[in-house]
């Protein structure tokens, strides 16, 4: 469960990416992706948050600005109440540095095999986030940390696997050594990017429950970042955690996992709902919007940016952007949160 | 209630589009086996789900259909091609010429990934333009068809047709390489894990559009994926692999409400899905066998709570489990027993008493 006190505070991000137009545009303008676009959030201790969408909503961007990897170009990331950026810049007098924090927020990536060095043995590979933590360990005593980590995440003999190299490893078993890898650096936070989403259907249960299983041990929070809402629900549900539904770079609606499944607001989230598949063999019906295809992000849709493909937009929403509303349990960017808005008495959407 | 569960159309068993006898792929001098004996036929007008896990066989089953198994594969076996007007045809007798007429205008196929399907350098409307002149088809007649397809498919056709393949996102390149696949009008569309590449919600969305181009067409597919619960709603059937070979095959009712082999229960049991209580799911132990040492008697039986010295020693022939519904497993009955299904309280009374009769 999560605790009281706030790891990552994230105030109002923006992430713009200039993106200059391709040689055949003579003298076209750059245009500005907006990749994360206003979004605010807090991650406690022991805390899970799933970040879910489609590709292009900016899950990954958002995940990755939240542990120091990319700069946002607007708002703050503070860790532990300190601003990182201004840390790395040297912008403020304290005793914090760069390095801690980059220790303390990792990431461990869809592709395991790319981001494990293929010409290192694992005992090398998990000794290096040792020797980062605590460089005073000897070499028996780091061997015997490997090894019992190694058997904690099922690869026994450890000293068998601790030999061998990460081509000679299913892909579950290099992404529980990337697992071990982040967990060694004892971080705060990890960014689990997609991690699982590789793996075949059978695993990924197995893989999520030993993530979960080890966060108690080695107390830390995790942001997830899955296409799945079954997988976000799974993990989420099982830590008291918050799941985030990501559109077009802000966040559509976020809240506790099984609020975010029973009981959804936001038409978007009915989507994703929609979009998840169950075995109960009921026809989910006909595509619940009006566009299958996502928006150029380039040119993201004036009001509410839902408004060109959701199934209840009505002409307020192409007029004004809906702000955060409570609802609940949830926090809502849609207009019919609001039952006294126009949106009620203004026409419905039908192109 | 009937009217919200899937429909299912009896497929004429009579009239299968494909049969495929004792089709076996073998590697290193034919020692090791990456399709085992499959014997099945794919009827026509359905939709028929093949699902298995990486390194279970499934890809060689549907590149088989078109003996079009990757070098240095060895397909051997039976698999032969009823077309609905005219004599049988033997696949694996036919000349590369020959290989090369059926393959889109008879059978076409699907893969993953559409990039490496188009010519990044070619318009995608030149495409549909050589796929037809290939193959000796009207270009009018079927660019026409082209945009009528495109627009099933939610896609604009001019702007599809006069875009660079990586003008287009991935879920639009996809759909486009669909409509491609279908322009010569086959009696069968093979697509091998057709959407996996793509987020959830494309996916999805580019199955409901299947189901309504089936219809409309009145299409044969068989589909090749490791997601059961994502083909569940547009399949007629399923056929479950394991260990390179298909160890259940039933209907798809059948199959997710009362499954009749421990691999399928246990699969079913593991896969996250909205509809589970989530303390209930459960990852399978172990993994599953390489080609080289596939185990003695029934594959599956170091993994199987229900493994005797039977299941050690002696490999299960299929059993007829009810209609149309066979499994490879001594202990059938024994597993819908014993490896309850974790989400049949959410199903209904259908799940309770389907099945069986
Ligand atoms: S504000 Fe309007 S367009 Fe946006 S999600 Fe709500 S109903 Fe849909
Ligand atoms: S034959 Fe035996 S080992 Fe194989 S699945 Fe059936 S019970 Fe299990």
């Amino acid at each position: 469960m999560p605790g009281d006190e706030v790891v990552l505070s994230l105030e109002d991000i923006e992430v713009h990416f200039e993106n200059k137009s391709s040689l055949l545009d003579f003298g076209g303008e750059s245009e500005t992706v907006r990749a994360v676009d206003g979004v605010s959030l807090d991650i406690y201790e022991r805390d899970v948050i799933a970040l879910v969408g489609e590709s292009g909503c900016g899950k990954t961007t958002l995940g990755k600005t939240s542990i120091g990897l990319q700069r946002p170009t607007g708002g703050s990331v503070k860790y532990r109440g300190e601003d990182i950026w201004d840390i790395r810049d040297g912008k403020v007098d304290t005793d914090t540095e760069w390095a801690d924090i980059r220790q303390s927020l990792q990431i461990i990536h869809q592709d395991p095999g790319a981001s494990l060095n293929p010409n290192r043995r694992l005992v090398s590979i998990l000794s290096e986030p040792l020797r980062q933590v605590n460089p005073n360990l000897s070499k028996q005593e780091k061997r015997e940390r490997i090894y019992a980590l190694l058997e904690r995440v099922g690869m026994t003999p450890a000293a068998d696997f601790a030999e061998r190299y990460p081509h000679q490893l299913s892909g579950g078993e290099q992404q529980r050594v990337a697992l071990c890898r982040a967990l060694l650096m004892n971080p705060d936070v990890i960014l689990a990017d997609e991690a699982i989403s590789a793996l075949d259907v059978s695993l990924r249960v197995e893989m999520m429950d030993l993530m979960l299983d080890l966060q108690e041990e080695f107390d830390t929070s995790y942001v997830f970042i899955s296409h799945d809402l079954s997988n976000a629900r799974y993990f989420t549900a099982h830590s008291g955690g918050r799941i985030g539904v990501m559109y077009l770079g802000q966040i559509a609606e976020i809240g506790p996992a099984e609020a975010m499944i029973q009981d959804p607001h936001h038409p978007y989230t009915n989507v994703l709902r929609w979009a998840t598949p169950d075995l109960s063999l009921q026809d989910a019906g006909e595509v619940p919007m009006r566009k299958i295809d996502i928006p150029d992000p380039v040119d993201p849709p004036k009001g509410c940016n839902f408004q060109t493909r959701c199934p209840e937009a009505r002409e307020a929403c192409r007029q004004a952007d809906p702000q955060s509303y409570h609802a609940e349990n949830q926090r809502v960017r849609c207009f019919r949160e609001d039952e006294d808005h126009e949106y009620w008495e203004s026409p419905e959407l039908t192109d | 209630m009937a009217s919200t569960t899937v429909e299912t159309r009896e497929p004429d068993s009579e009239d299968p589009v494909v049969e495929l006898r004792n089709a076996s792929v073998t590697y290193d001098d034919g020692n090791s086996y990456v399709l085992d004996h499959v014997s099945m036929d794919v009827h026509r007008h359905e939709v028929i789900g093949v699902i298995g896990e990486s390194g279970s066989g499934k890809s060689m089953l549907a590149e088989s259909m078109l003996d079009s198994i990757p070098d240095p594969g060895v397909l051997r076996g039976q698999v032969r091609y009823n077309p609905s007007e005219g004599e049988p045809i033997d696949v694996l007798d036919l000349t590369t010429e020959e290989l090369r007429q059926l393959r889109w205008e008879e059978i076409s196929m699907v893969f993953q990934g559409a990039m490496s399907s188009f010519n990044p350098t070619m318009r995608v409307g030149k495409h549909f333009e050589e796929t037809l002149s290939a193959h000796d088809a009207d270009i009018d007649e079927g660019l026409a068809f082209a945009r009528e397809l495109l627009q099933d498919l939610y896609l604009e056709p001019d702007r599809v047709l006069n875009s660079y393949p990586h003008e287009l996102s991935g879920g639009m390149q996809q759909r486009a390489l669909i409509a491609l696949s279908l322009v010569l009008e086959p009696e069968l569309l093979v697509m091998d894990e057709p959407t996996a590449a793509l987020d959830l919600l494309m996916q999805r969305s580019i199955l409901r559009l299947l189901r309504e181009l089936k219809e409309k067409y009145d299409l044969t597919m068989v589909f090749i994926t490791h997601d059961l619960p994502l083909i569940a709603a547009l399949a007629d059937r399923l056929a479950i692999m394991y260990a390179f070979h298909p160890v259940e095959i039933g209907r798809t009712e059948e199959i997710v409400q009362n499954a009749a082999h421990p691999y399928t229960r246990a699969l079913l049991n593991s896969t996250p899905n909205l509809d589970a209580p989530i303390e209930e799911m459960v990852p399978i132990p172990g993994s599953q066998p390489a080609p080289i040492n596939v185990p003695d008697g029934c594959a599956y039986h170091p993994r199987c709570p229900l493994a005797d010295e039977q299941c050690r020693s002696s490999k299960p022939d299929y059993v007829s489990v009810s209609d149309r519904h066979t499994s490879a497993c001594y202990h059938w009955d024994d597993a819908r027993d014993e490896i309850a299904l974790n989400y049949s309280e959410n199903l209904g009374d259908a799940a309770r008493s389907g099945g069986d009769e």
